[in-house]
């Protein structure tokens, strides 16, 4: 369930976990099974998430771990470089940094 | 009666409302010329008319254009942000430094009293002000299609900034005011409403669809008359040649059992064999074959989206890259037809919202209001009379200095 409820801190695993499962709900299983999702899966070359989706993975984002992950701040300062290289390791690093300084 | 001098960028998409245009101001008694930096085949040109194809200034340019024409391929194939530096910095800003040459020899040659630069083709606006021409520009696509980005990625915005006033500065333009486009008029072919703007900058003029152009293509109307079942008309434009086998392929597994009716306007040869209901032709006449459809399938190319509203029809919208995301999203709220993007486009899904939309009619009602906007916007009528009055309004201006 996403809950704003959740306090306790996640490891890298569990927030990897939690990213393939929100990109599963985001764009369908069976494209998803298409795909080996890893860490190291480029954002929008990978796994081919448009502007739309990338919306929907930020409100999912946003919907679990409430106001202190500024998700789309975080994209929005990005320069075009940056987005394309943008991977899943960089946003579970981002969550963590986040989830640290609170 | 005054010479308009149309630039355009080697994408028919952005060409075709041009030669409408272009056709109604010959009409009127101007001289209107075209100019690019690929021939065009001179059936498309409107009589009276004439493209100018400055060959000699191109030569040095001909490997980088091919390369450059080459690369929309990828655009398929490339994520929003890589589309972004293709388009910009690998298409239009090049495209603009190739122009320049054969541009700015013809204009000192013909001496055009207006300027109509393609929003895509920088190299037009660039030139007239150089010279001190007045200029126009011609947006066929809805615009702001890339956002706000000065407020929502003040980095991409620094970055499109750069680009263009490296290119102005390379050009001799050393002011800090942008010059693309024209700050003085410039004329869209869509409506406000549809194009989602609740304000616009005064020079901004949504004048809706415009047709007229010269379209000689044959058609089998006999075998169109004695299809039965509800028609669609499918296109996938003139780009995106090499997704065009797998899109199509695609649509007849949706619909080869289907009772409808798949009008298809792709070259007939990507298969040996077409289901028996697909009409399929590599040039239609579009414009005429439209009010004769139930709904339209395409991926979001403008003139398509254009001619489909025009006739009040539903869409299915089937965004593969570029600004067919945008326009999706405007079809969606106008709520006149569904969007699936095409890399998420399921068999069954196609199937049936394509029968959604032949049989729910919120879908027409909301594509007839769409109509009513366009209808409303003045079209040739209106996209001429402020041509002719910006044209005579700078002769004034220019006679009082």
């Amino acid at each position: 369930m996403d809950a704003i409820v959740k306090t306790s801190k996640l490891n890298n695993d569990e927030i990897f976990g939690l990213m393939k499962q929100f990109i599963t709900e985001v764009i369908g299983e069976e494209f998803v099974e298409e795909m080996d999702i890893t860490p190291q899966s480029s954002f929008t070359k990978d796994l081919e998430m448009d502007s739309i989706e990338i919306v929907s993975f930020s409100e999912k984002i946003k919907a679990h771990f409430g106001e202190q992950i500024d998700f789309t701040g975080w994209l929005s300062a990005m320069d075009l470089d940056q987005l394309i290289n943008l991977n899943l390791e960089m946003i579970i690093n981002y969550i963590q940094e986040c989830q640290s300084s609170k | 009666m005054s010479r308009f001098l149309f630039v355009v960028p080697p994408f028919f998409g952005h060409i075709s409302p041009t030669l409408s245009i272009g056709s109604s101001l010959i009409a009127r008694g101007h001289q209107v010329k075209w100019l690019g930096i690929t021939p065009l085949d001179s059936k498309h040109i409107p009589e009276g008319g004439e493209f100018i194809y400055p060959e000699a200034d191109l030569v040095e340019y001909q490997e980088e254009i091919s390369r450059i024409l080459k690369r929309q391929d990828d655009g398929p194939s490339c994520s929003g942000p890589e589309v972004m530096k293709l388009a910009l910095e690998e298409t239009y800003v090049p495209f603009a430094r190739i122009m320049m040459k054969g541009l700015s020899n013809f204009v000192d040659d013909w001496k055009p009293d207006v300027i109509v630069n393609d929003c895509i083709t920088f190299a037009g606006a660039l030139c007239a002000k150089l010279k001190g021409i007045p200029s126009v520009t011609t947006t066929p696509v809805p615009p702001d299609v890339m956002g706000d980005t000065a407020n929502s990625a003040p980095k991409i915005f620094e970055w499109q900034q750069q680009l263009i006033k490296a290119l102005q500065e390379e050009l001799g333009l050393y002011e800090e005011e942008i010059y693309i486009h024209s700050n003085k008029l410039n004329l869209v072919f869509t409506s406000q409403a549809f194009a989602g703007f609740e304000e616009t900058p005064a020079h901004m003029k949504f004048v809706g669809p415009v047709k007229g152009r010269p379209n000689h293509a044959a058609f089998d109307w006999e075998r169109l008359a004695a299809a039965k079942t509800p028609k669609v008309f499918v296109s996938l434009g003139t780009l995106l040649v090499d997704i065009r086998k797998a899109f199509f392929q695609k649509l007849i597994d949706a619909f080869a059992e289907e009772p409808v009716t798949i009008i298809a306007a792709t070259n007939p040869d990507i298969f040996e064999q077409w289901p028996d209901n697909f009409i399929v032709n590599g040039f239609v006449p579009q414009s005429e074959l439209m009010p004769h459809m139930d709904a339209v399938i395409c991926h979001g190319g403008f003139n398509t989206v254009n001619d489909t509203f025009t006739n009040g029809l539903p869409m299915l919208i089937t965004p593969i890259a570029y600004d067919h995301f945008h326009t999706a999203k405007l079809i969606v709220s106008a709520g006149c037809g569904i969007s699936i993007r095409y890399k998420r486009l399921k068999i069954e899904d196609l199937k049936n919202s394509v029968f959604e939309l032949l049989e729910n009619p919120v879908y027409r009602h909301a594509a007839l209001k769409i109509k009513e906007t366009f209808i409303a916007a003045g079209g040739n009528d209106k996209a001429v009379q402020l041509l002719e009055d910006f044209a005579e309004a700078e002769q004034l201006l220019e006679k009082q200095n």
